[in-house]
């Protein structure tokens, strides 16, 4: 940690968080927002005078509110930088006549009541995020009656119990009556692998934490007795599997089952629990001083606005989805970012000092090469059919169209290097004016015709994004789920992608079900252009009524890209409805497509309704 | 927030529920979970059924 | 719309079936799907590969290029997840532009999930190169733009792991940005006394 305070290569902003993020591998443009800390960073010498003098005392978050700490504070002793700060929160006011006893005590006159955060702008090539994760919060498990019972206390509380540097100086004792326990139970997985409450996924660190803990117990008191309760212990990683033995045979007992219920004897504070033990199928009670309860981790709360600005998505777990789960484990599908540790996944500090050493290759290849290819798919519009409506400036999730000038007659314009190529722009245009490139419309509806070119009436037509729903097929397929082979797929790289035209032509030619697919909305990879998907479906909807075709053969889902379950529901799903279209039905629709008029009466009808609505002219094109 | 009337594309289920005018959400259905769901239009909600 | 398409007049598809081993061919009639892509309009070349992505598959596609003066790749095989960047570096070595190149997935979504219904799925099979070819016929040449890289890293998050990555990263000599939203860097290891499998102290 001091190594990062003094290389001279880091700039350090702590108390700081990012405000704003936007550009592209190799340019990204950064605000931070640094935090008013009150205390000039630099100057302070950490020399205590303003924490002596300082008469708020509020619960100290590092010890786990074992202790307390004042208005000003440093967080802990080693902490990098090692400067004060002041809630302000906290603080008596910023007016010196109700307080003011810190700034009075600094011979450093370090101390400043009216600072403001600070933005400060920066440029970077890459983004590493390892904004880790969150502890597992047990109030929810009432059965072990965390909020009831003060000798129930948290795998994180223990740490600070057991600390020397914690509120008892290591000397370990339970909350109610500051005794050392003589006996000791510990309960594994809480808030991990139950289907119910808390979170399905395996936490990776609990099982060895609460080896590391008896162990830590074993050493400083050698007769306390420790009862480990489990489901399994997943000792898999090196040396792992020998502290467990090493626990084992020092004595501790692990019994497998998780209690059912931790009841408190008022008198002694003494919890009883009551257990399972599925080895031996016997319903258990076991009275102990005090219970650890070993918590899982969790995805960040506050995650969301990094997600935003990176266009990352979550795998089902919650945590950030890496580009491939086995070839590239630290590259974000985001070109130019990477993860280290828990904010991929639930791991230990030997495997998160690992990922971000790899994290830090992988950003160096790009920092050493100096220049990055773009692919080649960015928008283009073709001047000569635009009307200048603007659609397609107003729908860009990435502002990179520039508005265009209707009385100059001037079309918009692309910023090239801004186009992430989601294509909702093309599929906005009403003239058709916009074309993608590798993925124009001429493409789309070659193959759309190539599909409906043999019994088209088996065939479900599926658009299926490019980050999402496509590999989400991919994930059923890696799991090999069976599902009907209706399915004929069409890759874009975004379901905001999907034009109007291309459902129209695959009910043209004959095609009983049409499904588009893509991100959900929390998780789009081009901002929020899903929500012009589900605009669009809607508006579809509303036409095919119109035109008497069931609006029930257009189907839209959100599928994510590790959802290969999901994806074999929907495709077994589709295929019952499949069946329910008759020949008759698709000979109806299929006539009423080709004959231009009746569509053009439909969208002439919904044009006239729009019309009512905003009196916008409409261009003479038309 | 205003409410509306909800049809499930999938498996037919009606329901009603609250939406934010202007703003597209992501709508799943409580019974299939599918996300073919389409808010019924207004005018005409005795039109069906 | 169907007439306003354009295309170019000149062309010679080569269309490259994998077999992936069992994994397709298993499941699918790769010979019945390669004979089926050899009756396509526009397409001169088919070659069959038990792995179109090793090294012999990829040379048998730069030798169909020059052998058949393609200018068109459809590679059957894989999802373009996995392989689609394997195949645009194998075209471009044999002079092609990349985004002449087109991959269409009868594994992931063809043979592994219809594994019970060979005839059907050798169906799919036909109907998704059908359509990979008419998409490869419209295919253009493109050419990538290049944007410099801004030498500095921005690392989020001053816990155990940005702490490491910063250090790395500062260590090979590159500019970095360390954001930690707390008033000290350190994160939840820091509120840990020991850590496994040392038995030392976190700090």
């Amino acid at each position: 940690m001091m190594d990062v305070g003094r290389h001279p290569n880091i700039t350090l902003y702590s108390y700081s968080e990012v405000d704003a993020l936007t550009g592209f591998v190799g340019n990204f443009h950064i605000t931070i927002r640094r935090k008013a800390r009150y205390v000039v960073e630099s100057e302070c010498t950490a020399c205590n005078d303003c924490v002596e003098v300082c008469p708020v005392v509020v619960p100290d978050e590092y010890q786990q509110g074992f202790s307390s700490r004042k208005a000003i504070y440093i967080p802990f002793p080693q902490a990098v930088p090692s400067a004060y700060v002041l809630n302000m929160e906290e603080c008596l006011g910023n007016n010196p006549i109700a307080c003011g006893k810190c700034a009075e005590a600094c011979e450093k006159k370090c101390i400043d009541y009216d600072m403001q955060d600070e933005l400060i702008n920066i440029e970077v090539g890459v983004v590493i995020v390892a904004t880790g994760m969150e502890v597992y919060d047990p109030t929810e498990l009432d059965e072990f009656g965390y909020t009831r019972h003060e000798n129930v206390v948290t795998s994180m509380e223990f740490e600070r119990l057991i600390c020397a540097g914690g509120p008892t100086e290591g000397h370990f004792l339970r909350p109610t009556d500051r005794e050392t326990p003589k006996t000791i139970g510990f309960i594994q997985c809480v808030g991990s692998r139950s289907e119910n409450r808390g979170n399905p996924y395996c936490s990776n660190i609990c099982c060895m934490n609460t080896v590391k803990d008896t162990l830590l117990l074993r050493d400083h008191y050698p007769d306390i007795e420790a009862k480990v309760f489990y489901i399994d212990i997943r000792a898999f990683g090196k040396g792992f599997e020998d502290l467990y033995k090493r626990s084992r045979e020092g004595g501790v007992k692990y019994i497998r089952g998780i209690p059912g219920e931790i009841e408190e004897n008022p008198e002694t504070k003494n919890l009883l629990l009551t257990v399972e033990n599925t080895t031996t199928g016997q319903l258990e009670k076991h009275e102990l001083q005090m219970v650890v309860l070993s918590l899982g981790l969790v995805p960040r709360h506050d995650g969301d606005l990094l997600k935003r600005f990176l266009t990352l998505s979550n795998t089902v777990d919650g945590f950030l989805m890496e580009c491939h789960p086995k070839l590239k484990p630290v590259d974000a599908p985001t070109r130019g970012v990477f993860f280290a540790g828990c904010v991929e996944a639930p791991k230990d500090i030997k495997d998160s000092v690992t990922q971000a050493g790899a994290a830090a290759a992988r950003a160096s290849i790009l920092l050493n090469a100096g220049k990055v290819k773009v692919e080649a798919i960015t928008s283009r519009i073709i001047e000569e059919k635009c009307n200048y409506c603007g659609i397609c400036a107003r729908v860009c999730p990435y502002h990179a169209i520039m508005e265009p000038d209707r009385k100059a007659k001037k079309a918009p314009v692309v910023i090239q290097a801004a186009c992430a190529g989601c294509g909702t722009c093309a599929a906005e245009c009403p003239q058709d004016a916009i074309e993608m490139r590798h993925y124009r419309d001429e493409q789309y509806l070659a193959q759309i015709e190539a599909l409906m070119a043999e019994r088209p009436h088996e065939h479900i037509v599926t658009f299926a994004c490019n980050w999402c729903s496509y590999p989400g097929g991919d994930d059923a397929g890696t799991a090999r789920l069976q599902y009907p082979t209706s399915c004929r797929l069409i890759r874009t790289m975004c379901s905001g992608r999907v034009d109007e035209d291309f459902v129209m032509h695959a009910f043209r030619l004959g095609a009983p079900i049409v499904l588009v697919s893509g991100c959900h909305f929390s998780d789009c990879h081009y901002i929020d252009a899903v929500q012009w998907t589900q605009k669009r479906v809607e508006r579809m909807w509303n036409k095919l009524e119109r035109l008497g075709i069931r609006p029930e053969r257009l189907q839209l889902d959100w599928i994510s890209a590790a959802d290969g379950q999901k994806f074999a529901r929907v495709m077994r799903e589709l295929e019952e409805m499949l069946k329910t279209v008759t020949m008759e039905e698709i000979k109806h629709t299929m006539e009423v497509l080709s004959n231009g008029k009746a569509e053009k009466k439909a969208t002439a009808a919904k044009k006239a309704k729009v019309k009512k609505k905003t009196p916008t002219k409409k261009a003479k094109v038309e | 927030m205003p409410e509306a009337k909800f049809k499930c594309l999938r498996c037919g289920h009606e329901y009603t529920g609250s939406y934010t005018p202007g703003t597209p959400q992501e709508l799943t259905c409580p019974k299939c979970r599918s996300n073919s769901v389409r808010r019924l239009p207004e005018k005409k909600p005795a039109q069906k059924d | 719309m169907t007439d306003e398409m354009k295309k170019p007049d000149d062309l010679r598809i080569g269309v490259f079936v994998c077999d992936c081993g069992l994994n397709i061919a298993g499941t699918v009639d790769c010979r019945a799907v390669a004979e089926y892509a050899e009756t396509l309009d526009d397409v001169v070349a088919v070659v069959r590969n038990k792995y179109t992505c090793a090294d012999p598959g990829q040379n048998e596609i730069k030798r169909a290029i020059e052998e058949h003066n393609l200018n068109r790749v459809v590679v059957a095989s894989c999802t373009p997840k996995i392989h689609e960047p394997t195949f645009r570096n194998c075209v471009a070595e044999a002079g092609l532009n990349p985004y002449l190149f087109e991959m269409v997935n009868i594994r992931e979504h063809c043979s592994w999930v219809h594994q019970r219904e060979k005839e059907k799925a050798t169906e799919k099979a036909k109907d998704l190169i059908r359509s990979g070819v008419a998409r490869a016929r419209f295919l253009e040449p493109q050419i990538e733009e290049e944007v410099p890289v801004t030498k500095a890293a921005l690392v989020i998050g001053g816990g155990i792991a940005g702490i490491q990555a910063a250090l790395d990263l500062a260590d090979a000599g590159h500019k970095v940005y360390l954001v930690e939203k707390e008033p000290s860097i350190g994160g939840i290891m820091a509120a840990i006394d020991k850590t496994y499998p040392t038995m030392d102290c976190s700090i």
